[in-house]
């Protein structure tokens, strides 16, 4: 009897949870798999049908220092970025949630990661504007400064650097806010009877307590600031070679997917060793 | 430092923020209804670029394959999405927590590496290049914004209502369609949202999966931007950035993300 | 309307044993009410009856109708949750209808019995309103209004009148016990408050982690518990100490019974009374309460109670010596 009604409900579970997760498994988890495969083949099986197995394309990693030093580069341009994100967001995130209410906060904490939902691309582009040699910005502070300057910002990695920061800002800016705000006020306001000032207040208080929510922030702009490509190549230009910019090279044109294979699933397991590192404080969030 | 100061202070920086992030996208903006070609100052107002980009036929068949992809992504994962949450929410069992789990590879990993191992795989499994894989990756990276969503709205819901429902004679279907539903629509309609703009707005995973010559309009702009750029590509993204703004304040006000609850 | 028949009933959720062995019948048209501390298995034995769990072993019946491996929405039962569980989407008429419109009752007979079923719960001018607009005890009367609409076999109601306050619950007691013998219907009840059993039911059931303890008529259960945890849960009970029990006059045997008396069959004086069982206590103190007085007494080194109109306890000099008596047929035994 139970038997019975068990399987009616397993029945109905698996109708409703499998295509959702099949969807994933073919989508996600069997390409990542399927990444590795290939990270081991000398060759395209499609294109040479005398292929073989191989682990030449992480010997190129070991061998060439090219790779390294641009995995290197790339890991600074995330460490970079991400201090920048804390830096900027978490004052904005506290001045949010501690110090505005009401309708306002709600509306102006919507104008904050509204960029963050639209299309990252359009934003880098915009940026390529505003930096531009001779461009909005070179012009405006032209008008407002007595003294001639050149910027020359676009193409540099300062350019690389801002573009990121604007893309990811929002995130760091969501986590902290959410972590931030779920901060009771009878404990701030218990502090300040122990006679507690502002600054002991976040140093003792929010800022432990919203750490986690700070750090999901930084991982979630770290990973991807790491296997960035777009950005570097769109404000970056000569200086705009990273790792991200080298699989792309292997899948788009040099046509190595095997070794694009190999270089990504190297930053897969740098990514997922920065999560894990990260887990023990994010899983904190959660109690 | 005054305590009077200290918040104002505070209202300057997050000033300054909004600024940083709202100025680039409001230039872009202008200079898409600049007549000069160089953005040129002074400002000469036009809707040149505007036209020639309503004659451009291959950015208006990018658009519209961006706009079919979007919605069909939207279709399938607020679909699934929504199956999956009422599974999530409506019965334990073991492999649950591994379940939702599962849900963040999609968001965490760099979409370099994702986009890269899909396009390995479908060309492994025959399915190649094209607007099919483009749709397959979509929905695979919309559905856990989907499933987050409509869970957030489950968790309010209370589970007596069906047992009540049941209680009065109702069968599964009829639970599901009036009990149920009604109450997560709010959810359901903001995780549509979500997948529409995750769809419209992806770039990356688009870009390794699209046919050349039959791309999505990010991608579309990006091979336009590394060609050097013209102001027609301005226009198009002031479009863009407009609607999937829009989209994402629609999405807000029915998930009400964020604010006081 | 029909009987509830439940026979050697388990259920267990993971290892824990919900129910054990549990049989018990619920006559035709009667009120009962299932009583026991949380955890008991009581609100377990009501929604295994309602559907919402399947037992590992045993039978239930509805009527003549074996329903083990019936599911919920096709058992013909009404049900009244805890919470209510209206839906806040729907009108109070909507509420009502949904089980009509589920059978496919016609139009104009829905319109009917929704009139009908909520002049009953005394509800007519509220047909359009949403719960939200609705108070506390209005809210309650929608949600058996939508329970017995239908016109169920049986009605189950989940600790009904739990989340009112206590003038009101007292009124709505009066008023479920009205609509439950005008409509003669079957009635289920599951309560952890023994005064809203004692009043609502004929019959009472209480039940132990996962057993039944007792079962019978409220009156019969209070006065002659088989157990000392029946004795105890159901009303208040004063054990004799066994140093005591010379010179009393008992109902059985002191050898395998332990006895108690209930606090209000006492009387308290500043002398035996001969005539009666007597024990001498010390007065520990006296809480005055309006019409009745609780007293608290020192029998032996055990804490005894006695409840009376304050009017009936003498004059006593502040703490103290004191006598306790009682009627004979008061005592209580059960088996050590």
């Amino acid at each position: 009897m139970a038997d019975l009604a068990a399987a009616m409900d397993r029945r109905r579970l698996v109708t409703l949870l499998s295509p959702a997760y099949l969807w994933l498994l073919v989508a996600v988890f069997l390409p990542l798999s399927a990444m590795l495969f290939f990270s081991l083949l000398t060759d395209l099986p499609q294109d040479a049908p005398d292929w073989g197995l191989t682990l030449d394309n992480y010997g190129q990693f070991l061998t060439n220092p090219t790779y390294a030093t641009l995995l290197w580069k790339s890991l600074k341009l995330g460490v970079m970025v991400t201090l920048a994100c804390i830096l900027i967001g978490y004052p904005c995130a506290l001045v949010l949630a501690r110090t505005i209410r009401g309708r306002a906060r709600e509306t102006l904490f919507l104008l904050v990661i509204l960029p963050f939902w639209s299309n990252s691309l359009v934003r880098i582009f915009s940026w390529a504007i505003v930096l531009r040699g001779n461009g909005v910005l070179e012009r405006s502070l032209d008008w407002l400064l007595p003294f001639d300057i050149r910027l020359n910002l676009m193409f540099t990695t300062p350019a690389v650097v801002i573009g990121l920061v604007h893309s990811y800002l929002p995130y760091v800016i969501l986590t902290s806010y959410l972590a931030l705000q779920a901060i009771d006020d009878d404990i701030i306001e218990a502090a300040r009877s122990m006679g507690a000032s502002r600054w002991t207040i976040l140093r003792r208080l929010l800022l432990p307590l919203s750490l986690p929510g700070l750090l999901a922030g930084a991982v979630l702009v770290f990973v991807p600031v790491v296997g960035s490509f777009m950005e570097p190549r769109i404000l970056g230009g000569r200086m705009g070679t990273y790792y991200g910019t080298v699989i792309e090279d292997q899948f788009i044109a040099v046509y190595n997917w095997p070794l694009g294979a190999a270089l990504s699933f190297i930053l897969l397991a740098v990514v997922l060793l920065i999560i894990a590192l990260a887990s023990p404080v994010l899983k904190r969030a959660r109690t | 430092m005054t305590r009077a100061a200290l918040p104002l202070l505070g209202r300057l920086w997050l000033a300054l923020i909004l600024v940083f992030l709202y100025a680039p996208i409001l230039v872009m903006a202008a200079m898409s209804f600049n007549a000069s070609p160089f953005y040129q100052l002074p400002f000469e107002a036009s809707t040149v670029w505007y036209e020639k980009m309503s004659a451009n036929p291959q950015i208006l068949a990018a658009a519209l394959r961006s706009v079919l992809i979007a919605l069909a992504t939207t279709l399938i994962a607020t679909t699934l999405g929504t199956m999956a949450s009422i599974a999530l929410f409506r019965y334990d069992f073991p492999g649950k927590r591994v379940l939702q789990v599962l849900l963040f590879p999609p968001i965490a990993i760099p979409w370099l590496i994702t986009g890269t191992a899909m396009l390995i795989f479908f060309f492994a499994v025959g399915i190649g290049r094209g607007t099919p894989a483009v749709i397959i990756g979509h929905v695979a990276l919309a559905l856990p914004y989907v499933i987050v969503t409509v869970t957030a709205r489950l968790s309010s819901f209370d589970i007596t209502l069906e047992e009540a429902a049941r209680s009065m004679g109702a069968g599964a279907w009829t639970v599901l369609r009036r009990v149920t539903l009604p109450w997560i629509a709010p959810g359901v309609v903001a995780g549509a949202l979500f997948a529409f703009a995750v769809s419209f707005d992806q770039f990356v995973v688009s870009y390794f999966l699209s046919e050349p010559g039959d791309s999505t309009l990010p991608v579309l702009i990006y091979t336009a931007i590394r060609k050097g750029f013209t102001p027609e590509i301005n226009a198009i993204s002031t479009l863009i950035i407009t609607l999937s703004m829009t989209v994402m304040v629609l999405a807000a006000r029915y998930s009400r993300l964020g604010g006081d609850r | 309307m029909s009987g509830v028949e439940v026979q050697n009933i388990t259920k267990r959720f993971g290892r824990a044993l919900a129910l054990d062995d549990v049989t018990v019948s619920f006559p035709d048209g009667g009120f009962f009410g299932l009583l026991g501390p949380s955890g008991s298995g009581k609100t377990t034995l009501l929604r295994t009856i309602a559907g919402f769990h399947y037992p590992e072993a045993g039978r239930i019946r509805i009527g003549d109708r074996p329903v083990e491996q019936v599911p919920v929405e096709q058992r013909d039962i009404g049900m009244m949750f805890q919470n209510y569980a209206l839906f806040p989407n729907m009108s109070v008429a909507d509420n009502v209808g949904f089980g009509l419109r589920v059978r496919r009752v016609p139009a104009a007979e829905e319109r009917r019995r929704i009139a009908e079923t909520l002049d009953l719960v005394q509800l007519g001018g509220l047909a359009d309103r949403r719960p939200a607009q609705l108070s506390g005890g209005q809210r309650q009367r929608v949600a058996l209004a939508r329970a017995i609409v239908t016109n169920p076999k049986v009605l189950l109601l989940d600790e009904p009148l739990s989340a009112l306050d206590k003038s009101l619950r007292v009124d709505m007691q009066i008023e479920l016990k009205r609509i439950q013998r005008d409509i003669g219907i079957t009635t289920i009840f599951v309560t952890h408050d023994q005064e809203e059993a004692l009043t609502l039911s004929d019959r009472i059931g209480i039940l132990r982690a996962g057993r039944i303890v007792q079962v019978g008529p409220p009156r019969e259960v209070y006065d002659r518990p088989v157990d000392a945890f029946a004795a105890g849960f159901l009303g208040e009970a004063n054990w004799i100490p066994d140093s005591c029990l010379a010179g009393l006059d008992l109902p059985a045997s002191p050898q395998g019974h332990r006895f108690a008396v209930r606090p209000e069959a006492l009387a308290i004086g500043t002398a035996p009374d001969l005539a009666r069982n007597a024990l001498r206590g010390r007065l520990v103190q006296r809480v005055f309460a309006g019409a009745m007085a609780t007293c608290l007494i020192e029998v032996e080194g055990s804490p005894w109670k006695l409840v009376a109109r304050d009017r009936d306890i003498p004059d006593l000099p502040g703490a103290g010596e004191v006598w306790l008596s009682w009627a004979a047929r008061d005592t209580i035994a059960v088996p050590a």
